[in-house]
């Protein structure tokens, strides 16, 4: 399962943001690795929301993500909390 | 004042990628006008032509650049590239000078951005999905803002927006820029781009073409006796306006001069076309170029096909440069690129103007007889062109036109 969700938020970092495969790892800093800044976070909510079937807009977690890894584990945690 | 010069032209049309393009086009008596082939899913919708342009590989320009820019500011920012590689002025030096600016114009922001943005909120009235590129790509200065960007511009940056006529605000504000002294180098010009909704606001009031969806090379028909309306285009024209000195200075080739402009309202109809307000705006023009009509070699007219609009433009040429002053229209070729038309069309006068051609009214047949006063170019003419005065009105009853003089340095 936690495969999937990261073969589903790499797949959004390379559609929405055009960033390469090679560098999607795990410890990859979605800000200062990969280059979003706070206009693209807009888009990448938008973009997890239709990935995942999600509402996390207004989720304050959002604010503490800054690795991939920390990405998926917070999909993870929301899918937990919705399987309750 | 100052003197202004034109150093460097850049395009993007129905007909091609480039000024070497456009202009082959031209001398093969291309129509760019296609029937389009998804708009009769439109109910209501008459006019099924248009005049589209190819899109480069956008992929160039990289994506935090690109991220903000819809259709037209892409199309823009491809005809800015060029006009600035032929006017040999780096990206570098454009950037962060106080004294390089840029002003440019279209009706509105892009079609499609905002076409986008309502079919994702309104369905379930949700605003959740929406991107927040949206804004940026839909705003009205969407385009001027874009090539600032792309150009780390910080000079004056301004956009123009007078729907048909925003292009050719944008050059003569850019020339009041350089000439009172505010700035030394300003990237001119406009774009456009073709969408169901732009041609659909036309249709709507009755002012496309829609007899020829099936013949599409057939209109528009500027001044012809069959004309039934415009066609939509797109694209972008970008011009280098330059102080003389500055341009001099750095051996610029200098393709013309500007010399005069105006812009003015009719004030009295948001669609009827005002041949007073016209007349009004080409003198005010003159007075501003110090040159009488006699002096003006041609005149590139507006001249939309539409049946009231060209009638009147002829009878407010004919009234200030009588019959025999040739008269000609692009938008047989380009079809109505709107807010691109009057630099995408300077672009190609200048070329005319340095070649001593005179390029004929593609589509005009048989002259109209409400329009038959003044001297159509119906076929390719050489002749020495030293003055030429371009036209361009807009819905809401705006008015443009600018004056150009050939740049000969021995007479200067």
């Amino acid at each position: 399962m936690s495969d999937q969700i990261e073969t589903m938020i790499n797949e959004v970092f390379e559609e929405s943001f055009e960033i390469e495969k090679d560098q999607l790892k795990p410890e990859a800093n979605i800000f200062e690795d990969l280059g979003l800044d706070s206009l693209d976070v807009v888009d990448l909510v938008v973009a997890l929301q239709k990935k995942f079937k999600v509402e996390i807009r207004t989720d304050e977690r959002i604010k503490e993500i800054r690795t991939l890894k920390d990405l998926c584990e917070f999909i993870k945690d929301l899918q937990a909390e919705g399987s309750h | 004042m100052r003197r202004v010069v034109i150093t460097g032209t850049g395009s993007i049309s129905a007909l091609g990628n480039s000024m070497e393009e456009l202009i082959n086009s031209i001398e093969q008596q291309v129509c760019g006008t296609k029937k389009m082939e998804t708009w009769d899913q439109y109910k209501g919708l008459q006019s099924l032509v248009g005049a589209p342009a190819k899109l480069p590989d956008f992929k160039i320009i990289p994506r935090k650049m690109r991220r903000s820019m819809g259709r037209m500011s892409l199309l823009a920012t491809f005809a800015a590239i060029e006009a600035l590689d032929s006017a040999s002025i780096l990206k570098d030096t454009i950037s962060n000078d106080q004294r390089y600016g840029c002003v440019a114009g279209s009706t509105m922001g892009s079609a499609e951005a905002l076409n986008d943005t309502f079919e994702t909120m309104l369905p379930d009235h949700d605003l959740t999905l929406l991107k927040s590129m949206g804004f940026f790509q839909s705003i009205s200065h969407t385009v001027s803002m874009n090539l600032a960007q792309y150009f780390s511009i910080t000079g004056s940056v301004i956009a123009t927006s007078a729907a048909c006529a925003s292009s050719l605000q944008a050059l003569g504000t850019g020339f009041d820029l350089i000439r009172h002294n505010t700035q030394d180098v300003v990237l001119c010009g406009g774009a456009e781009e073709l969408h169901p909704t732009v041609t659909g606001s036309f249709d709507i009031l009755f002012a496309t073409s829609v007899k020829y969806n099936d013949t599409p090379k057939k209109t528009p028909r500027p001044f012809d006796k069959d004309r039934d309306g415009l066609v939509c285009g797109e694209g972008a024209g970008i011009i280098v306006l330059e102080e003389l000195e500055h341009a001099k200075n750095r051996g610029a080739n200098i393709l013309a001069e500007v010399k005069g402009y105006n812009t003015c309202g009719s004030g009295n109809h948001i669609s009827h076309s005002d041949r007073k307000a016209m007349i009004q705006c080409m003198d005010s023009a003159l007075i501003d170029a110090k040159v009488q009509p006699s002096e003006i070699d041609f005149v590139n007219a507006h001249a939309t096909a539409t049946l009231q609009g060209d009638t009147e433009e002829a009878a407010a040429i004919h009234s200030i440069f009588g019959p025999d002053t040739p008269v000609n229209s692009f938008k047989g070729y380009l079809g109505h690129t709107l807010g691109a038309s009057g630099a995408i069309e300077l672009a190609v006068i200048i070329e005319m103007m340095n070649n001593n051609i005179i390029y004929p009214t593609l589509n005009l047949d048989n002259v109209d007889k409400t329009c038959n006063m003044i001297n159509h170019v119906t076929t390719k003419q050489n002749k020495n062109i030293g003055f030429i005065l371009k036209n361009c009105f807009a819905f809401g009853g705006i008015n443009a036109s600018i004056i150009l003089k050939k740049y000969e340095e021995i007479n200067e």
